[in-house]
């Protein structure tokens, strides 16, 4: 037994309201009958620490320190086997990026965590621009970890950049500028106003 | 029956019977032997011509039919002749079936057919057909005791059906438990909100029923007779006794809920904030729409917390050993009750294993679409604090201790039968208890119901959930298993069908259940009797009273006829019209004994009819042979069978014998309950006889067989003729 | 049995097994005429599939033998097996029915004495055990089969195997022109007693009832346990006949999920703890059996908790609560491997077992919708209590999914719903 485990919740029902209220399709964790197939029909299963039929447990339990710094839900890769599988039709996957979500917005999300990092990567990368720019996301990827790990790993990529090149696959000159969509400014200012009215429900504002 | 009596023996050549038998032999055997009057062969008995022949015979006479054909199990339908006696040589699956078709073996099946064949004709002579048991009474109508849910439903459904009912109720008002629910669980699509009762209707369509004769602040304070002619005397507290004749009773004496004062670790009685469901169901009745308020202070409740299983699924003493089946749906319905109310209160259900089978799921379901919280564990104290309380326990799917406060605390406690006086204790243990008595019965056995097992008068046996062991008396509801109410509402309907059932039988003077429309009943010679009473202690349905010199008292319309009496009777003057000492005897008679030196030894099973026969028939069926050296008997129960045939049987030279029946003991399978048993204690004893004849004890054994057993009662036959040829013919041969 | 010509005092009771037997024999029983009709050849249904009920341990064959006794002594019932219903019209008290019977090719002057089967080499598979085995062509459907009478397949109808069982036939009870027949009876009132359908095992792909050999139903293991059964009783897994000592039970295998069936199936943890003690009796001592038994609430409700204590303290017989995600085989061995999550305290497992049984759930034979028009049924397919379904009811497994012990209780309710109807109009006749 972890040392979390013997830090109790008071198992009231305010942070289950909570992630009901914040969280996307966060009303239906009060639905698991704690069958477990959900985490055993889970890919990446072992590599969680806490499966998403437990989550909803510590949920109930008032765990929420637990369940929203935890890595756990940062493992789905969205492949819907759990929700195929629920038996009580829960919407796991969409629960799992919900609380990954939330918890990244409150700042409790484990900072380190790479899928977090991807993410990050990844929205900056195509928000910018209004479209994915894929060598700046790549290079941006490699280079993550600090400059020294950053030639090592494009170096190693090397061949299949040259590949990718040699078969038209990739612009070289995505690096410099263009690529961006034609209006960069509208959806910029689209997604400035989605994050309004989103926070503005999600009580962030 | 008066009048000549004219045996008629039919032997069928069908079915390879005229191939493997000498078949005009074993009409000479008949008719020689038999004393047959009329003998015939017939190439295809059962056909609709040979039926007619018998027809045209017993038109012309014949009264007693002894048929050489197939099993009595097979054809039943077509050597079914009103009026006259039928007996059956089963010479296709007891005798060709079982024995092989080998020229080795011609001689000695020969000799099993012609056994039969004696046996069959013996029998017949010595039976009598029955006309039904002429002390019948006229009552048909329906006493219902109780009136709950089940008491009511019982009463609603018996007058539906055209019969008149008395329903006597104890307290001053009728709805027993129910009155006190706010709600009910729901019986119908869609399953997700609890239910209006319904009572209120239920008793105005009792109340305005004109077949209804509704006594409240009254109980039973003597029932004597049978099915067909109660008689019961019903006091009043208003002193206003009355005697009524009634035909048959259902006792729907209900449920008390569980004491929770045991349950000191969950603060019940130390508090007025931990209650049982009953109790909140007064807490919200009273309530009646406004907040509900915590019984201490009268506080809002804000927090509350279901224990599930409390005081039950425990070996602990004092608490209740099985689940009561309700609490899982009640508790989830009670919670809605708060939610209904307020969603902002938090309840929470604590269980180990949530039941609620059928479409409880979507009960269960909706619960949860309305926040109601479900946590897997298990609780182990409640406890009082400043301004709550603490309820500890085991959170099973976070593998972690646990607390939750809550300004409530129900506990889902379950059902203790209301099911009197419990007749296997001592006689003192029953006189103490004696002002618990419901039906104050008059019955030599105890003066309730017989209970199965935790105070439930259930029925033991799984195709057959109304077969009490008091016939005409039907128990419904709580008092029979722990249940709901709408399981119980269908379990009264039920128990209507069988009061209703029983008077009808009664009226036309038939057995009940399982021996349905057995004419036969038992009599008994006044003059031989010893008033021993082994008779009416044994009778497994209580049938038998004493009367003031202690005779037996036989009350016919008790009787299963089993004829576990018959079997007890030490001076053997209890018998059946066509069942009885002398009709087993006379077939143990007729067989040849060949003698001592001819390596024919002769093996008498005596077959339990209902499990041990049809495995027989089942074995020839499945072409099993067994030694051709058997002779077998079957009997309506191994009760029914008097050692007197054993020590008989074994005088006049048989080598062994064998009783064949059910399996006996706590998962006991006699469909007379007791007859298994009995008659293994009575082989017991009859070690004593075979040592005064010098036999060995090894002659006389006892086989639990069930139907199934089609592939080792042939080895057990096997086995016991193997030990026969081991210690050697029995020396009794003349 | 006898003939019966049906009037609106008649009760028609549709299926013949327990439940069908119980109402129409309580009825029966009451004074009342009843017609019982049965789709397939022989009485008994489920039931007669059955090796042991729980917690008894005792066999349903005992039962059916009482019933069968009671059937043949009573000529109020008249019974028409390889009949089925193919319409009903009408109300309560004057219900216009048609059925429709197949041909049996034998009639009643069958004895059973099984000699068309001697004639016949060609084989059929065995319905009555899941078509785990073979019968021949010209047979009696089992061992106790009531009415006992035996069945030529259509398949040999025109044959020369048809032919020879003809030729075999002493008792000129075989008729191989019958046809199909159509006729219509009024009765007063309906017993609806259909019972029940084994869930499509296959349709829950994880588990890969239709991949795996050694995924099996409960229904069909059922069959292996008893004597007369497809393996002789022997526990033996149907991939390579090896001797099974290490199963594995899946409860809900259909039930309480929203892909399959909703609802709880509530006979199934009974089932699979009965099951459990097969296998326990089957191996003694044996330190190599093994029973796991994989579950979310183990429902074993009432006095039946006894039951579940008993196999709760044999230590051969583990309890995991989870719903197996999956189910994948080893492909030297053809052991099916179970993955999933223990979800109490949270334990990852792959575990391999000689063989799994999929504790399969219960669904109507035939939904309220399908009988008349207007029945009112659950979101199931079973029959409401509904006084809009005028005087068709429902009895056992037809209405809901029921244990037998409630199914008779439920049967004997249902007799006298026929009844009071019945008798209602013979008052009024009167």
């Amino acid at each position: 037994m972890s040392d979390r485990r013997m830090a109790v919740g008071n198992y009231r029902n305010d942070f289950l309201k909570e992630v009901e209220a914040n969280v996307e399709d966060g009303e239906w964790v009060k639905m698991c009958m704690q069958c477990g197939v959900c985490a055993g029909s889970c890919p990446l299963g072992p590599y969680w620490e806490h499966p998403p039929q437990e989550i909803f447990m510590m949920i109930r339990a008032g765990l929420r320190d637990d369940v929203l710094s935890s890595e756990s839900m940062w493992m789905c890769t969205s492949c819907y086997n759990c929700i195929v599988r629920c038996p009580r039709e829960l919407p796991i996957t969409h629960i799992m990026h919900g609380l990954a979500n939330y918890a990244h917005r409150l700042g409790l999300a484990p900072k380190m965590n790479p899928t977090r990092r991807f993410a990050k990567l990844f929205w900056n990368n195509i928000a910018a621009g209004g479209r994915a720019n894929e060598l700046k996301l790549s290079l941006g990827l490699y280079f993550m970890d600090g400059f020294a790990t950053g030639i090592k790993k494009s170096l190693q990529m090397l061949p299949i950049g040259l590949g990718m090149l040699k078969t038209r696959r990739l612009n070289p000159f995505g690096l410099l500028a263009g690529g961006n969509c034609k209006d960069r400014k509208g959806i910029q200012a689209m997604l400035k106003k989605a994050k309004e009215l989103e926070d503005k429900r999600k009580g962030f504002a | 029956m008066a009048g000549e009596m004219k045996l008629g023996a039919y032997i069928c050549k069908g079915c390879g019977l005229g191939e493997r038998l000498d078949c005009a032999e074993l009409a000479k055997v008949a008719q020689k032997e038999g004393k047959a009057q009329v003998v015939r062969e017939h190439d295809f008995l059962c056909h609709a011509d040979g039926l007619a022949m018998i027809g045209n015979d017993i038109t012309a006479g014949v009264n007693q039919i002894a048929i050489a054909a197939c099993s009595r199990r097979a054809k039943a339908e077509a050597f079914t002749f009103d009026g006259v006696c039928v007996t059956r040589a089963n010479l296709r699956e007891g005798v060709i079936w079982v024995h092989p078709d080998t020229d080795d073996a011609r001689e000695t099946t020969q000799e099993a057919a012609a056994d039969y064949v004696r046996m069959a004709c013996a029998e017949a002579k010595a039976m009598r057909a029955p006309a039904g048991n002429p002390n019948r009474g006229g009552s048909k109508r329906i006493l219902v005791v109780g009136g709950g849910i089940s008491g009511l439903t019982a009463a609603r459904e018996v007058a539906a059906a055209g019969y008149e009912v008395l329903l006597v109720e104890k307290s001053d008002e009728l709805g027993g438990i129910a009155r006190h629910l706010y709600r009910r669980v729901p019986a119908k699509e869609p399953f997700t909100e609890p239910q209006e009762t319904g009572l209120a209707e239920l008793v105005n369509s009792v109340c305005s029923n004109p077949h209804i004769t509704t006594l409240i602040n009254s109980t039973i304070a003597q029932t004597s007779g049978a099915p067909g002619r109660f008689t019961v005397e019903i006091a009043s507290t208003g002193g206003n006794n009355r005697s009524e004749t009634v035909g048959a009773i259902i006792q729907a004496s209900g449920f008390t809920p569980y004491n929770a004062n045991a349950l000191t670790e969950f603060s019940y009685g130390r508090t007025l904030d931990v209650i049982d469901q009953l109790g909140l169901e007064k807490l919200v009745a009273a309530a009646d729409g406004a907040p509900i308020t915590r019984p201490s202070d009268g506080k809002p409740v804000k927090r509350v917390v279901f224990v599930q299983c409390a005081g039950q699924r425990s070996a602990d003493d004092g608490r209740l050993p099985y689940c009561s089946g309700y609490c899982c749906n009640t508790s989830i319905k009670q919670a809605m009750y708060f939610k209904d109310a307020d969603p902002a209160i938090d309840t929470t259900i604590i269980y180990s294993d949530l039941r609620t089978p059928g479409n409880g799921e979507d009960f269960y379901r909706s619960a949860q679409r309305k926040d109601i919280t479900f946590t897997k564990g298990k609780v182990s104290t409640v406890t009082p604090t400043a301004a709550a309380l603490k309820v500890d326990f085991k959170d099973l799917i976070l593998d972690q201790d646990a607390d939750i406060e809550a300004d409530l605390v129900v506990l889902a406690t379950g059902q203790v039968p209301n099911s009197g006086i419990d007749i296997e204790t001592s006689d003192e243990a029953q006189a103490a208890a004696a002002d618990k008595s419901i039906l104050n019965l008059t019955y030599r056995q105890g003066k309730d119901l017989p209970q199965l097992r935790y105070g439930f008068t259930d029925s033991h046996f799984i195709c057959f959930p109304y077969e009490t062991r008091r016939t005409g008396i039907y128990a419904c509801g709580p008092v029979r298993r722990p249940m709901d109410m709408a399981q119980a509402m269908d379990d009264a309907t039920g128990a209507a069908l069988k009061a209703i059932q029983a008077v009808e039988n009664a009226a036309a003077g038939r057995a009940a259940h399982p021996r349905a429309g057995d004419l036969s009943f038992p009599q008994y010679r006044r003059e031989g009797c010893t008033q021993c009473k082994r008779c009416t202690v044994e009778c497994p349905f209580g049938a038998i009273d004493e009367d003031e010199k202690r005779y037996p008292v036989f009350n016919e319309s008790r009787c299963r006829r089993c004829g576990t009496c018959m079997g007890a009777c030490p001076v053997r003057v209890i018998s059946f019209e066509n069942y009885s000492v002398d009709t087993v005897g006379a077939q143990i008679k007729a067989v040849d004994i060949p003698d001592e030196f001819s390596e024919k030894p002769r093996v008498l099973i005596l077959a339990c009819e209902n499990d041990a026969y049809p495995a027989l028939d089942m074995a020839g069926m499945n072409n099993q042979h067994y030694s051709a050296f058997a002779r077998i008997i079957p009997v309506r129960c191994l009760g029914s069978v008097n050692t007197i045939w054993i020590t008989d049987a074994l005088n006049s030279g048989y080598d062994a014998v064998a009783l064949m029946g059910c399996k006996h003991g706590i998962d006991y399978q006699c469909h007379f309950v007791k007859g298994s048993e009995l008659a293994t204690y009575r082989a017991s004893k009859v070690d004593d006889t075979l040592k005064q004849m010098n036999l060995e004890p090894e002659r006389v054994q006892l086989f639990e067989v069930a139907i199934t057993d089609a592939l080792r009662t042939p080895k057990l036959i096997d086995g016991l003729v193997a030990k026969v040829i081991e210690i050697g013919m029995s020396p009794l041969k003349f | 049995m006898a003939k019966l010509v049906p009037t609106n005092e008649t009760i028609l009771v549709a299926g013949g097994g327990i439940s069908g037997m119980t109402a129409a024999l309580e009825a029966a029983e009451c004074g009342k005429h009843v017609l019982l009709i049965e789709k397939s050849p022989s009485l008994g249904g489920r039931v007669s599939q059955f090796h042991r009920y729980f917690p008894k341990l005792c066999h349903p064959t005992c039962g059916m033998e009482i019933n069968t006794r009671r059937l043949k002594a009573n000529k109020r019932v008249h019974i028409l097996t390889m009949t089925e219903v193919t319409a009903v019209t009408g109300t309560a008290g004057n219900y216009t029915v048609n059925l429709l019977t197949r041909p049996r090719y034998v009639n009643e002057n069958c004895t059973a004495c099984g000699a068309c089967a001697k004639a016949v080499s060609s084989e059929i598979p065995n319905a009555f055990d899941y078509n785990l085995g073979k019968i021949k062509a010209a047979y009696l459907p089992f061992v106790m089969a009531y009415p006992q009478r035996y069945v030529i397949d259509p398949s040999i109808v025109g044959t020369a195997e048809g032919e020879a069982a003809n030729a075999a036939c002493a008792h000129d009870a075989i008729d191989l022109d019958m046809k199909p027949e159509s006729f219509t009876v009024n009765v007063g009132a309906i017993i609806w007693a259909t019972g029940w359908q084994p869930f499509d095992a296959a349709k829950i792909q994880p588990y890969g009832y239709d991949r795996f050999t050694n995924v099996i139903t409960s229904v069909e293991f059922e069959r292996m346990m008893d004597p007369s059964g497809p393996t002789g009783g022997k526990l033996l897994r149907p991939s390579d006949g090896k001797e099974a000592r290490n199963i594995a039970f899946i409860q809900c295998a259909g039930s309480r999920d929203r892909n399959y069936l909703k609802h709880c199936s509530r006979i199934c943890c009974m089932a699979t703890l009965k099951q459990s003690t097969y296998i326990a009796e089957r191996y003694g001592d044996d330190p190599d059996a093994k029973v796991s038994i994989y579950y979310i609430d183990i429902r074993a409700i009432d006095r039946f908790e006894d039951f579940y204590q008993k196999v709760q303290a044999d230590p051969r017989v583990t309890f995991i609560k989870s719903k197996v995600a999956n189910i994948t085989e080893d492909e030297s061995s053809g052991d099916p491997v179970l993955h999933g999550v223990d979800t109490e305290g949270y334990h990852r497992y792959d575990n391999r077992h000689d063989l799994c049984i999929l504790a399969i759930g219960m669904q109507p034979s035939v939904r309220a919708e399908e009988i008349a028009t207007g029945m009112h049924g659950d979101a199931n397919g079973f029959i409401e209590t509904n006084d809009e379904n005028g005087a068709i009811f429902a009895a056992g497994c037809a209405g809901n999914p029921l244990d037998v012990n409630r199914s008779v209780q439920n049967a004997t309710a249902a007799a006298l719903r026929a009844i009071q109807v019945v008798n209602r109009i013979a008052a009024a006749e009167a």
